[in-house]
């Protein structure tokens, strides 16, 4: 095995394959009401229950994978006391009607940190929460996949640089308040997906009918979508994700970047994983230095900050 | 136990109401889409309405029948039965357990350590976020970035120190370095800073097994900086640059990072709270050893023997969150020594503390140079606590160490009072509070307090930790129904949140949670809409809350200087701690109130930022505003306070200087 060049955050080679490959089977899980069709007439009756044990084990596979990358003080660090605050976001925000507002802390901590630990902050803000409040079923694992990739998807999306350090945050800011819109619906869409044919039963004009026609259960998982879902729950969510990144989100991300994540074997000469800050009491202090993180060039102390002014 | 059992209890219920409702939602959808109906008796016949277009197969409603209904019941079962065998898996598991012995060994340990930490985050998210909510009404604002982003900037900087406490205890260390016990630390021509700019140069240093020494210098010169190059944290995690050599027990520093010299360099950060990894002191005090592997069973001995050289040994089994200050930092120690080190770095143990708790800390840390041999390393601004003790004093000057002599004390802070002799009461009292006060469910905080506050007229509250200086100030800005406020004599109470902050204003002891935009400008801004706001009839004297901020620092006030841009622009958290606290004060003098309220305001400050404070106070106080603030701090008091009063255990008492 060659060495390869170490990236920031990376892990080791296979571990991109690894997780892009556990995402898209995860996603066939979800989708598996469409995709049954696709499987022999003989074992159709069994996709449900493969779809259900699958999701469970591919999530384990992905924090098995990522454990590694992360066991390091800081980055575990940072997972919990996000993970504290996504939790009790979800908690508190249980029972008003589609307000999940961990979705704004889930697209800026993405963002900030990268797809890797957006995506385990998704599932352990669901694992957290599940403990916690009981809500655990076999709908879990879903909502876990689900929410990861909402973080994920943020890190994902490209980074921005113009030539004024302002209009770049305020391009990133919009971009993310796009994310935050589509992911909202998409998530609704996918957590239906996998969930209908058991909500609704059979029988009824909008269930879902093993070997029919795909044609005809995407319309029948249309309608049930946009009835149940789409048009409530989904839109408040959006709603929510939209303005709430759009008051937080320069402050947030300034203050998410203060602090660094680094992957496990990342040695320390190689360059910072956090930026000085605290020295002084009470509650932090003056960055006395210019920082020495690859990207600080970015935003050094002399330049103006993302501002909020609109 | 037994409230664990409940729990899981708990969550079984919550899956039976899960696993009902999921039926329910069943029968209800197959009422809407196509009926009920089947084999049975009718019960309703209602019509069935078919969807054109693309949803032409899809009908709507139709005759309900009982067989129907049963039919529906009976194909719901199976999912939900599933969702009750997931629930009771959650009783017969603990899967709390599970987790906590997932963190000592196997693949899932980063991520189930994680869930361990965020656990033990909540009781401090909580408190995070009413501190937050009180904060944000002493502002006046309402927006959701007033609440969301202090708690997530407090929430990073807890990640921070968090991350830096983990790392000096060991955790994901990979092997077991065994150091020379007869050389702590050696500095030999060593050089520390970032991008080649050096902080500290030319460190030549030995320091001793078996003794004490003494950082000093003032805020910035670089004690946290020294301290944090021998524990490693500077070089390996701030992203500092070193030359020459440091070694601490013989290892070199900068080959080995904090994880790896754990057992035997500890540290005592100097945000004690925010570094707290569990959620009880006797998990906080074994961490050390957890984070090892040791299982809680064998790491007890050493806990209780860490705890009786603290003598915290009542504490054990509390709740970190319920700790007052001292108690906190000798439960900090105590998890520092219980590994046994060679060396222990003590960062401002004494800035929080009163009295009392500061010569318990000082003669807790000689005990374990002395009797317990430890090399300890202590940095702090206030020195004459440990007259008695030191061995040796360091005192950082201009990017070097040298040892520290009697005969120059650099600027004492005790020069003559500052106070202009002009500021003289005159006439009558701006505020009046008769008989204030405050309870707690499980204590009486201010007992019936009385005074009256003059314009221009500073007066200094002065009392212990607990004295409840901090509850007659809230009790005073946001006053309930037990005794009355009244300025101008207007009854506080009455007075909606907004208008209440022209009346009174106040600056809590953590002044940082009132801040919460991206730009020195921008909260300024903000503050001085809300005061538009509420002066439309008086508009045009106000001063903005940039110039005032301004001139509280002493800057130009023509804000066209460079100095002042630089300012303006800079984020409110890349300010010093003085700069910021003037800040707040200028954002809580945007509404002209007629009274300031200010707790605690040279908390951690060193000399020159008491003085820019101090300052900022006088000039508050020469624009007619009644300043009333609470302080341990006698020397601060006595420099600016016209008068000062004492408080102890929820008594206002006599008063100790008269106006000048």
């Amino acid at each position: 095995m060659t060495p390869r060049p170490a990236r920031r955050g990376a892990g080791p080679w296979w571990s991109s394959w690894l997780l892009g490959a556990a995402s898209l089977v995860a996603f066939a899980g979800f989708a598996w009401p469409l995709l049954a069709a696709a499987a022999p007439a003989d074992a159709q009756a069994s996709v449900p229950f493969v779809a259900i044990a699958l999701v469970p084990a591919l999530v384990i596979a992905v924090a098995l994978t990522l454990d590694r990358e992360m066991y390091t003080a800081q980055t575990v660090a940072l997972l919990g006391v996000l993970t504290a605050v996504g939790a009790a976001v979800r908690i508190v925000s249980t029972g008003v009607a589609g307000v999940e507002a961990v979705f704004i802390l889930l697209i800026l901590a993405g963002r900030a940190y990268g797809p890797r630990f957006g995506l385990l902050l998704g599932i352990s803000t669901i694992a957290l929460s599940s403990l916690f409040w009981g809500g655990i079923g076999p709908w879990t694992p879903f909502q876990a996949f689900a929410c990861g990739w909402v973080a994920a998807g943020a890190g994902l999306l490209p980074r921005i640089r113009l030539a004024s350090p302002r209009a770049s945050s305020r391009l990133e800011l919009a971009m993310l308040v796009a994310y935050g819109i589509v992911a909202s619906y998409a998530f609704g869409l996918i957590m239906n997906l996998w969930f209908w044919p058991f909500a609704v039963g059979s029988g009824t004009g909008i269930s879902y009918l093993p070997g029919a026609p795909l044609g005809q259960n995407l319309a029948s998982f249309g309608l049930y979508s946009f009835v149940t879902s789409t048009a409530t729950w989904d839109t408040v969510r959006a709603v929510t994700s939209a303005v709430g990144i759009l008051l937080i989100g320069p402050a947030a991300l300034a203050a998410l970047r203060r602090a660094k994540v680094g992957s496990a074997g990342f040695t320390p000469t190689a360059g910072p994983t956090v930026r000085p800050r605290s020295t002084e009491l009470p509650g932090g202090g003056r960055r006395r230095r210019p920082s020495t993180a690859p990207d600080a060039a970015a935003a050094p102390r002399t330049t103006r900050r993302p501002s909020a002014r609109a | 136990m037994g409230r664990a059992r409940r729990a899981r209890l708990a969550h079984l219920r919550t899956a039976v109401i899960v696993a009902v409702g999921f039926v329910v939602l069943r029968v209800v959808y197959r009422l809407i889409f196509g009926g009920s109906s089947g084999g049975g008796i009718l019960l309703v016949d209602l019509p069935r309405i078919q969807l054109p277009g693309p949803f032409a197969g899809v009908s709507l409603l139709g005759p309900i029948t009982t067989g129907g209904l049963i039919a529906t019941t009976l194909g719901a079962l199976p999912f939900a039965a599933g969702i009750l065998a997931v629930g009771l898996l959650g009783v017969v598991v603990d899967l709390q357990s599970l987790v906590a012995r997932a963190t000592r060994r196997g693949p899932l340990r980063a991520i189930s350590r994680a869930l361990m930490i965020a656990w033990s985050t909540f009781p401090a998210l909580r408190i995070s976020v009413l501190r937050v909510l009180v904060a944000r009404e002493l502002r006046g604002e309402r927006s959701v970035a007033s609440l969301l982003v202090p708690v997530l900037e407090q929430t990073v900087e807890r990640a921070i120190a968090l991350g830096a406490s983990l790392e000096v205890r060991g955790f994901a260390a990979s092997r077991l370095l065994v150091p020379d016990s007869s050389d702590p630390v050696t500095m030999t021509d060593a050089a520390l800073g970032f991008e080649r700019r050096w902080v500290l140069e030319g460190l030549d240093l030995r320091l001793a097994p078996a003794s004490l020494t003494l950082v000093t210098g003032r805020t910035g010169s670089g004690k946290s900086t020294l301290l944090q190059a021998i524990s490693g944290l500077f070089q390996h995690q701030s992203g500092g640059e070193q030359a020459g050599v440091i070694a601490v027990g013989g290892i070199d520093r900068i080959a080995e990072p904090p994880r790896e010299t754990a057992s035997f360099v500890s540290v005592v950060p100097q945000s004690i709270r925010l570094s707290f990894v569990a959620a009880t002191v006797a998990d906080e005090v074994g961490f050390a050893l957890a984070v090892r592997g040791d299982a809680p069973k064998s790491a007890r001995p050493a806990v209780a023997e860490a705890a009786r050289t603290l003598g915290i040994e009542q504490l054990l089994d509390r709740e970190i969150v319920a700790l007052s200050a001292g108690e906190a930092c000798l439960v900090a120690i105590a998890g520092a020594i219980v590994s046994r080190p060679l060396v222990l770095l003590v960062d401002e143990p004494l800035a929080d503390l009163d009295t009392d708790a500061r010569s318990r800390v000082v003669s807790a840390l000689d005990r374990l140079a002395h009797q317990s041999g430890v090399c300890v390393v202590v940095a702090e601004h206030a020195i004459h606590d440990w007259d008695d003790v030191v061995d040796r004093r360091l005192e950082i000057v201009d990017g070097g160490v040298r040892e520290w002599t009697k005969a120059e004390g650099g600027a004492r802070f005790d020069t003559p009072p500052a106070r202009p002799q002009s500021a003289t009461r005159v006439g009558e009292p701006v505020a009046r509070v008769s008989n204030l006060v405050v309870t707690y469910p499980d204590r009486l905080a201010v007992d019936g307090a009385s005074l009256s506050l003059f314009p221009g007229e500073i007066t200094a509250i002065r009392g212990a930790n607990g004295a409840g200086k901090s509850s007659l100030l809230y009790g005073i800005a946001m006053p309930k129904r037990r005794g009355t406020v009244t300025v101008r004599g207007v009854d506080v109470h009455t007075l909606r949140r907004r208008a209440r902050r022209q009346s009174v204003a106040l600056v809590p002891e953590a002044f940082d949670d009132l801040l919460f935009t991206t730009s020195v400008a921008e909260e300024c801004r903000r503050a001085d809409r809300r005061a538009r706001q509420r002066n439309r009839s008086s508009s045009g004297a106000v001063p903005g809350t940039a110039a005032t901020f301004l001139r509280l620092l002493g800057v130009d006030g023509e804000s066209g200087t460079a100095e002042a841009r630089e300012l303006l622009d800079r984020h409110p958290r890349d300010l010093s701690a003085g700069e910021r606290l003037c800040l707040v004060m200028a954002i809580q003098l945007s509404a002209r109130p007629s009274v300031l309220l200010v707790d605690e305001p040279t908390r951690g400050l060193d000399d020159r930022a008491r003085l820019l404070v101090g300052d900022a106070l006088m000039s508050a106080a020469a624009d007619g505003a009644a300043v009333l603030l609470a302080t341990h701090d006698a020397a601060f008091a006595a420099r600016i306070a016209d008068r000062a009063l004492t408080m102890s255990a929820g008594r206002l008492d006599r008063l100790v200087g008269v106006a000048r």
